[in-house]
């Protein structure tokens, strides 16, 4: 496995299954992710997200398949390897009864950093914003607060690679804005970034997004090409002055560069679906005035990651 | 930085993090400290150093004359142990028993002196409500000793009447002693043989005259009882009830302490989630129990001096021995002890689970480990069992050491200390396993 590896991959994997007993959490998982990115892993609650990182950081041992993580398959890993990797697991795991800074010392210790080690930590809990809070014990600690602590003890060792399982779970939306202001600063130092989510709009903070359904990797895209694959090309939302009626649709349909269906809005707006926006527009323009229709708005649809994420699915279980 | 340096800063993260999160509850040190020193004060307070007076009921046929006999008699026995009432209805006496108004009810025979040379044997019959079978056995020992001590008096009081009479009998016999005399006297020289026999007559009356000297001399009390005992133990010195429980208490908590708090350390952990991480960071299973032991010895090893100097200060509790003896053995003990709380922590899925293991611990230490009954009088195949506990050894360790004044017993010492460098092992292997599981 490790004279396949891609060079600037940190995490790669071949057929990688995980089964307990008869159920399968991960099946046939293949992907690749690159040093430096920002891999955002989607996907519903139990469908193999935890699993998947638990594999990767060595917790689980694979069924059947190949991974390898940091060009290393994570069973054989060294001390030494462990210490190039963070990890922060779904729930708070540190203790209640310590305080912010005691939290934090203690993670920094268990990864071997070295006494003198007083600015580094300060440096972290500004970056998390909890320096004012550092004496405060966990406990009394809000939810932000705790994931925010967890952050820091996982980044407390300057891990070349980032599992972060959830880190946004339960939190309100705007400290989750924040979060992933966090992680592009990580990036942004070199740290590659391997996170899990089920809020699927955080797709769009990712550099690659996979997308797992029932312990099967979908597809694995950027942003903008899971809505193209979502939506088999680009959307373009139109708005006329006149009634679209049912002939104009047909002929509409007809194009040769228009996927599916028109989808109607109102009676004087539609949305088609398109190889190319940036091209499609001038033609579609040109069609509408040999119609005689007047075009009051015409722009390419960016639709939510929600959407996309239910018309994948949707497409999956179509196809299944 | 070196392997080494590294290994050191990670053992020393569990040391920083056991020890905050203990001193952070001072409810538990105070607990934990004053706990200890409290009970074994209670306990000194609770027995004093002497036996139980039992209230005793005698049920007897003439109860005023009876009345003048036990006040005599009780002069002479220890009357601490009885405090007593006579009665003559033997139903009611039984009666006031089964209400436990009353200890003991003790029927005397109707009988008297006389009956001794008709060769009969009088019982007292001796009644109890006791289910305790130490308290049994306490009132056996005493009904055995009252009768003796019954017998002891009626054989002096007999022999004192007899040396009495022999009075008249001694006179007699000087009287005959004379006349022997007269009559030897009044013999023909040349009559040998006659001479000669009653020479032999007077030698015997004048011994048998000496040897009635001799017996009306003696005091009946030693006619009786010629030979008495007097116990000393080779220590030298007396303990007192909180002396003898001391170092037993002392061993019984610190072996409860430590296991009860490293029997929560992992099982906590696990249940938290934070094994998780520790399976992903660069930690070992050995540098993680290794930081956990150094943690909480360090922590028991304070708290046994605490409660060492509380007990020698205020409870006034000697240590014969040498103090750098005493501190090995509690020292082994704590190591073995942890062993047996990680080995629970490790097999235990829930902290309830975990308690409830210490707790069966602690009952089977309280009643194998020597703590009230002596290990000599357990059955062989069971001391397998008492001398797999840490307190077993603990205890005889500092009964040793503190009372006395021996150095520490090598041989129990080294089978203390096998068990557990075993447990670190099996401890290390367990976690590791759960570690990479």
């Amino acid at each position: 496995m490790k004279n396949n590896i891609v060079a600037g991959n940190v995490v790669e994997t071949q057929d990688l299954t995980k089964t307990f007993g008869k159920d399968i959490a991960v099946q046939s998982l293949n992907m690749q992710v690159p040093r430096g990115t920002i891999f955002g892993f989607v996907g519903p609650s139990g469908c193999g997200k935890t699993t998947t990182v638990r594999l990767l950081t060595g917790i689980y041992k694979p069924t059947s398949g190949k991974l390898s993580v940091l060009g290393k398959n994570p069973g054989d890993f060294l001390k030494s390897d462990r210490e190039k990797i963070g990890y922060l697991i779904q729930q708070f795991v540190l203790y209640p009864q310590l305080t912010v800074w005691e939290n934090l010392n203690f993670a920094a210790s268990f990864y071997g950093v070295g006494i003198f080690r007083g600015r580094h930590l300060n440096k972290l809990l500004d970056f998390v914003e909890l320096r004012s809070d550092k004496h405060k014990l966990a406990r009394d600690l809000s939810g932000g607060m705790k994931r925010r602590l967890s952050l820091a003890a996982t980044l407390v060792h300057k891990p070349e690679l980032l599992f972060l399982d959830e880190p946004t779970a339960g939190i309100d939306p705007i400290l989750r804005r924040k979060f992933w202001d966090y992680f592009k600063v990580l990036q942004a130092e070199g740290q590659s970034l391997f996170i899990t989510t089920q809020y699927v709009g955080e797709a769009a903070f990712c550099d690659l997004v996979g997308v797992m359904y029932g312990g099967r990797l979908l597809m694995i895209e950027t942003p903008d090409g899971l809505r193209r694959k979502a939506y088999g090309g680009d959307v373009i939302g139109i708005r006329t002055n006149e009634e679209i009626r049912f002939e104009h649709r047909q002929q509409l349909e007809s194009l040769p560069f228009i996927h599916g269906k028109v989808k109607i809005v109102s009676d004087q707006e539609i949305e088609v679906i398109v190889d190319d926006a940036s091209s499609a527009v001038t033609i579609l323009l040109g069609w509408f005035q040999a119609q005689k229709l007047t075009v009051a708005m015409m722009e390419q649809k960016s639709p939510s990651f929600d959407d996309v994420f239910i018309r994948i699915i949707e497409t999956e279980i179509k196809n299944d | 930085m070196t392997r080494f340096f590294k290994f050191l800063i990670r053992i020393s993260s569990f040391l920083g993090k056991e020890l905050t999160e203990i001193f952070r509850q001072p409810k538990l040190i105070l607990t934990l400290v004053l706990g200890p020193f409290l009970i074994m004060f209670l306990f000194g307070l609770a027995y004093p150093d002497q036996n139980r007076t039992l209230k005793t009921t005698f049920v007897a046929a003439d109860p005023i004359s009876f009345q003048k006999e036990m006040d005599v008699f009780t002069k002479s026995f220890n009357s601490k142990t009885f405090d007593y009432v006579v009665e003559s209805d033997k139903e009611k006496a039984l009666a006031k028993l089964a209400l436990n108004q009353t200890d003991l009810v003790i029927v005397v025979p109707d009988v008297s002196l006389e009956t001794i040379p008709n060769d009969q044997q009088a019982e007292f019959l001796v009644y109890h409500n006791e289910v305790d079978p130490f308290q049994i056995g306490y009132i056996q020992s005493i009904a055995r000793i009252y009768v003796d001590e019954v017998n002891r008096q009626v054989l002096q009081s007999a022999t004192a009447q007899e040396q009495a009479n022999s009075g008249s009998l001694q006179d007699n016999l000087q009287t005959a002693i004379v006349k022997t005399q007269a009559l030897r006297q009044s013999i023909p020289s040349g009559d040998v043989k006659t001479i000669t026999q009653v020479s032999d007559l007077e030698k015997n009356l004048t011994d048998l005259h000496e040897k009635l000297t001799t017996f009306r001399s003696l005091t009946p009390g030693n006619l009786v009882s010629p030979f008495s005992s007097k116990v000393s133990g080779l220590f030298g010195g007396t303990l007192t009830v909180t002396m003898f429980f001391a170092p037993a208490v002392i061993v019984l908590l610190l072996q409860h302490v430590s296991i009860t708090f490293a029997s929560l350390s992992i099982v906590r952990e696990t249940k938290s989630g934070i094994m998780e991480l520790f399976k992903v960071a660069p930690i070992t299973a050995f540098e993680t129990l290794v930081g956990k032991y150094v943690s909480y010895l360090f922590f028991e090893i304070l708290l046994a001096g605490i409660i060492t100097t509380l007990a020698v200060w205020l409870l006034k509790i000697s240590i014969l021995g040498h103090l750098l003896d005493y501190a090995f053995a509690v020292v082994i003990l704590l190591f073995t002890s942890l062993g047996v709380g990680f080995l629970i922590s490790l097999i235990s899925e829930t902290d309830t689970q975990a308690v409830q293991y210490s707790m069966l611990l602690l009952l089977a230490s309280i009643f194998f480990s020597g703590f009230f009954m002596d290990l000599r009088l357990m059955r062989e195949p069971i001391t397998v069992l008492a001398w797999s506990l840490p307190a077993t050894y603990g205890i005889r360790m500092l009964q040793d050491i503190m009372l006395r004044g021996s150095s520490v017993p090598l041989l129990v010492f080294l089978g203390i200390a096998a068990i557990g460098i075993i447990l670190f092992l099996i401890d290390w292997m367990l976690l590791r396993k759960k570690m990479e599981s």
